[in-house]
């Protein structure tokens, strides 16, 4: 019997991006009744946040698709539960949001669980990367879209991917071109991957308006070039840079922006499962397909749903998702790193690997030198790497690469990410009685 | 909701319309977040309540610097001072 505080509903949809909202208006099109939780004060996810500034810094084609998503949302009246951060599923299968406008947990009683919590970015482990001042390129990106401007100082933008001269280009529009855009791959030279990808007219007419904004600003494009360590100087960053062949230089700045790539964020999630509550996942979380691909896989998610909830299997198929998937490849080729892939040899034992607990890079070469046999299960209890309160997300790649660089031997498999709870919850939200909770 | 103003480790911090907490803080140039329980330094990092690197105390609950809406009178201070 369902308690007073309990939200009951057909499917309860986390993750109010393109790949949430999607899945929410096809699902309430269908008949069901629809909960859509979203952990920030606005929907929008990394892509379409709105800004509270006057700068739009999404396309036309972006903006086109938000509108319909959210016209969709108007037209099928569903209210999204903004500052819901889900927590996970209680082992009566209600999954358990947490008010924080409220202040207290809520449980939702759904038979299906749509999980779009979108992607988290891959960012490698650098010397200094855990200093104040540096953050990643998608966290800065935020910080733009929700003032419209840049935080104080000078910016250097670093790591590898197309979505560091996105963020350039925002700079330059925002009149703060960075002091450097550095790119470990050379996407000027990998000719034949641009040639393909011409035949996906959007993305190569959004990159070249974003290439040609940063060239003008005068931003250097370090390409073939990494970031081999960031250290404080004063009050600023100085920054070492090694190009291709060797050579190196130093950058100053007072804030230095990371990225490397972007995966799914499928981290303390619960298991996929085709019985109730059946639990998909939609989007950038299932698999890193861009913007038109989380629409489309959100709608795919949706059908899948639908079709579980009346007992018939369904092979997922979207031509659109296939489609991005092919487009991703193309740009991961294009910008494929010069310098071959070490295992993360380069890296000085004092680097610091896990970012919320401290664990260094030579604390784990250590643990993986002893003379026993070891597994990456102990290399998480024992060494607790992916053991802090990011979960792994920032770690826990990074951690298998080096393990299995220096131990070929070891037992193979991703750390696990499986442990919860998940967030910060306060103790009272927790133990809110039920009859407060009252909707 | 518009701007206005929350107290950092006491101290006002004012705020635009639809900005976090963690955007604010370094609008002002505050990065140092403090430190946590276990002595670790905090500051923003990913911007989507990832990383939980940005945790603070608002108003005596721990929560995301990033995530969290800036609000008037708000009472912000480092994990540590808190809860140490
Ligand atoms: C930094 C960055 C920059 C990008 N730039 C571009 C670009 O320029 N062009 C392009 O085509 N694509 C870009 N992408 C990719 C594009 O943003 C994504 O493909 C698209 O947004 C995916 O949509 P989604 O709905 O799957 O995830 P998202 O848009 O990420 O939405 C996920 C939502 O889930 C919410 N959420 C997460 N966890 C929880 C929780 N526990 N409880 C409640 N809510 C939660 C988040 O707050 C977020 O709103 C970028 C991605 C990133 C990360
Ligand atoms: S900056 Fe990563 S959780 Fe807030």
């Amino acid at each position: 019997m369902a308690r007073p505080a309990e939200i009951v509903c057909d499917a309860l949809v986390i993750g109010g991006g393109a790949a949430g909202v999607s899945a929410a208006v096809e699902l309430a099109r269908a008949g069901l009744r629809v909960e859509l939780a979203e952990q920030r004060a606005s929907l929008g996810g990394a892509y379409h946040r709105q800004p509270s500034g006057t700068t739009a810094t999404t396309s036309a084609r972006g903006r086109r698709q938000w509108l319909r998503l959210t016209a969709g949302l108007a037209h099928f009246a569903i209210a999204p539960r903004l500052r819901h951060v889900f927590l996970g599923v209680d082992t009566d299968g209600l999954g358990l949001l947490d008010d924080r406008e409220a202040g207290r947990v809520r449980t939702v009683r759904a038979r299906a669980l749509v999980v779009a919590t979108g992607a988290v970015e891959r960012i490698l482990p650098r010397p200094g990367w855990q200093l104040d001042g540096v953050m990643t390129a998608g966290g800065l990106q935020m910080l733009l879209k929700e003032t419209g401007e840049a935080p104080p100082g000078e910016i250097l933008v670093a790591g590898n991917g197309p979505l560091n001269i996105a963020l350039a280009a925002d700079l330059v529009r925002l009149g703060r071109p960075p002091v450097a855009l550095v790119e470990a791959g050379d996407p000027a030279k990998n000719l034949g991957a641009a040639l393909r990808i011409a035949t996906f007219p959007g993305l190569i007419g959004e990159a070249a308006r974003h290439l040609a904004r940063t060239g003008f600003a005068g931003t250097p494009w370090l390409r073939g070039a990494t970031v081999t360590a960031i250290e404080r100087d004063g009050a600023r960053l100085a920054v070492s840079i090694e190009d291709r062949r060797g050579g190196s230089r130093r950058i100053h700045g007072d804030m230095v922006a990371l990225h490397d790539g972007i995966r799914p964020n499928d981290f303390g999630l619960p298991a996929v499962s085709i019985g109730e509550p059946i639990v998909v996942r939609a989007g950038d979380c299932r698999e890193v397909l861009g913007i038109r691909g989380a629409e489309a896989d959100g709608i795919a998610a949706a059908r899948e749903v639908m079709a579980l909830l009346s007992g018939t299997a369904l092979h997922r198929v979207a031509p659109e998702v296939s489609r991005q998937r092919r487009a991703q490849a193309l740009l991961a080729e294009l910008f494929r790193p010069v310098r071959e892939h070490d295992g993360l040899r380069h890296l000085p034992d004092e680097t610091v690997l896990c970012r919320c607990e401290g664990r260094t890079v030579g604390e784990l070469r250590a643990m993986l030198a002893g003379p026993d046999p070891i597994g990456l299960r102990e290399v998480k209890l024992n060494g607790r790497f992916g053991m802090g309160v990011c979960q792994g997300r920032f770690c826990a790649d990074a951690v298998g690469e080096i393990a299995l660089a220096a131990r070929p031997d070891l037992a193979a498999g991703p750390l696990s990410r499986d442990r919860w709870p998940v967030r910060p919850v306060s103790i009272a939200a927790l133990a809110a009685p039920d009859e407060s909770r009252g909707e | 909701m518009s701007g206005g103003s929350f107290l950092w480790r006491g101290a006002a911090i004012s705020f635009r319309a639809g900005e976090s907490i963690a955007s604010a803080l370094l609008r002002a140039g505050e990065r140092d977040l403090g430190a946590d329980g276990a002595g670790a330094r905090l500051r923003y990092f990913c911007g989507i309540g990832a990383c939980q690197n940005c945790l603070v105390s608002v108003d005596g609950s721990i929560a995301e610097s990033c995530l969290t809406p800036a609000s008037d009178g708000l009472k912000v201070d480092p994990v540590e001072a808190v809860h140490g």
